[in-house]
C-alpha cells in the first residue's frame, strides 16, 4: 500500500507500490487522450499564432459528461454566450490540463517522490482530473452516492467492473487527500 | 464536495465570517457544489488561487458545501473570466455572472 505524502523539511514526500504506479500512469494517459483535441492548429498562419484551430471557432459543448465536467460551461443559463467562452478559452485549458497530467505521470515515476509545492500542486490536480473522470463513469451525482461508495475500500469487496473503479476512486481520493493535507499544512510553514 | 477518509478534518467547528466578498464589484465568480471535490482540496484552492487566509478559505468553502453555491470572488468582467478558467484548471465548478444576478 502507497505512504501518505507527508510535508518534511526536503518537500512533500510519497511513495506508490509499482503496481499503483502503473495504474494511476495509465489513468493519466487516459484522461490525456480524453482531452486532446481532435483537430490540428489552423492553417490560418495568425490564427496558428494564437493557438487557433478552424475547429475552434466552431467548437460546441462536449458530448463526453466526463469531458464536459472538466471543460464545463463558465456560463449558466446562457448557451450562446457559453459558447462564445469555450471557443476563446478551451483550447488553452485543455492544453494546461494536459501539461499537468504528462507533468504528474513523470512524477510519480520517482519512488519515493519528493515533491516542491509546484509539483505537489501539479499532481493535485491532475489526481482532481483523474477523479472526476472516475466519478462520472460511477455515476456519482450527490453526496450519497459518493457515501456508498466509501464502503468498498479493499480488493476483497470486489466483484464487478463498478466495484473494481469504486476502489480504485477510493484509493485516488487517500491519495489526494493525503497530498492536500501535505500542502496545506507546507504552506501555512511558510507563512 | 466530499471529505477524504485518509486523515480527520475538523471542518465542522470553522466561524462563518462576514463579508466575504465585496458586491460593489460588477461581476462575481460562483463556485458550485459537487460531490466529487474534497473540502479539503477546495479550501486550498481557494487559499492558493486567491491568496485567501486559511479562515477565509475554509468558511467559502463551507458556504459553497452548504448553500450549493458561493460568489468566491468579485471584479471586472476580464477578472473574473481569468479566474473562472484559473478554477477550471483546478477542477471546480465555477462560473461568472454579474453581481446580483441570483
Amino acid at each position: 500500500m502507497a505512504k501518505p505524502f507527508k510535508s518534511t523539511r526536503r518537500g512533500i514526500t510519497g511513495a506508490l507500490e509499482p503496481g499503483e504506479a502503473r495504474l494511476l500512469g495509465a489513468l493519466l494517459d487516459d484522461v490525456v487522450s480524453m482531452l486532446e483535441p481532435e483537430t490540428a492548429p489552423s492553417e490560418d498562419p495568425l490564427a496558428a499564432l494564437v493557438g487557433m484551430s478552424d475547429a475552434d471557432a466552431a467548437a460546441t459543448a462536449p458530448d463526453d459528461s466526463a469531458v464536459h465536467r472538466l471543460l464545463p460551461d463558465a456560463v449558466r443559463g446562457d448557451d450562446d454566450e457559453a459558447l462564445a467562452f469555450r471557443r476563446l478559452t478551451e483550447r488553452s485549458l485543455r492544453e494546461q490540463k494536459i501539461g499537468a497530467l504528462r507533468g504528474s505521470a513523470l512524477l510519480i515515476e520517482s519512488n519515493p517522490m519528493t515533491l516542491n509545492h509546484d509539483q505537489a500542486r501539479l499532481l493535485a490536480q491532475a489526481l482532481n482530473d483523474v477523479r472526476l473522470v472516475l466519478a462520472d463513469r460511477l455515476s456519482i451525482e450527490s453526496e450519497e452516492d459518493a457515501e456508498r461508495l466509501h464502503e468498498i475500500a479493499d480488493s476483497k469487496d470486489v466483484e464487478n467492473v463498478e466495484s473494481y473503479l469504486a476502489l480504485v476512486y477510493n484509493f485516488i481520493t487517500w491519495l489526494q487527500e493525503s497530498l492536500v493535507q501535505a500542502l496545506l499544512k507546507a504552506s501555512k510553514l511558510q507563512r | 464536495m466530499t471529505v477524504g477518509f485518509a486523515t480527520g478534518t475538523d471542518t465542522q467547528e470553522a466561524v462563518r465570517t462576514a463579508g466575504n466578498t465585496d458586491l460593489d464589484q460588477p461581476w462575481v465568480v460562483v463556485v458550485w457544489n459537487d460531490p466529487v471535490n474534497l473540502m479539503s482540496y477546495v479550501s486550498y484552492v481557494f487559499q492558493n488561487y486567491f491568496g485567501y487566509s486559511e479562515a477565509k478559505a475554509r468558511s467559502l468553502m463551507l458556504e459553497v458545501h452548504e448553500e450549493g453555491r458561493s460568489a468566491v470572488a468579485s471584479g471586472t468582467r476580464e477578472k473574473v473570466e481569468q479566474d473562472t478558467v484559473a478554477l477550471h484548471s483546478y477542477g471546480l465548478w465555477a462560473t461568472f455572472e454579474k453581481a446580483g444576478s441570483e
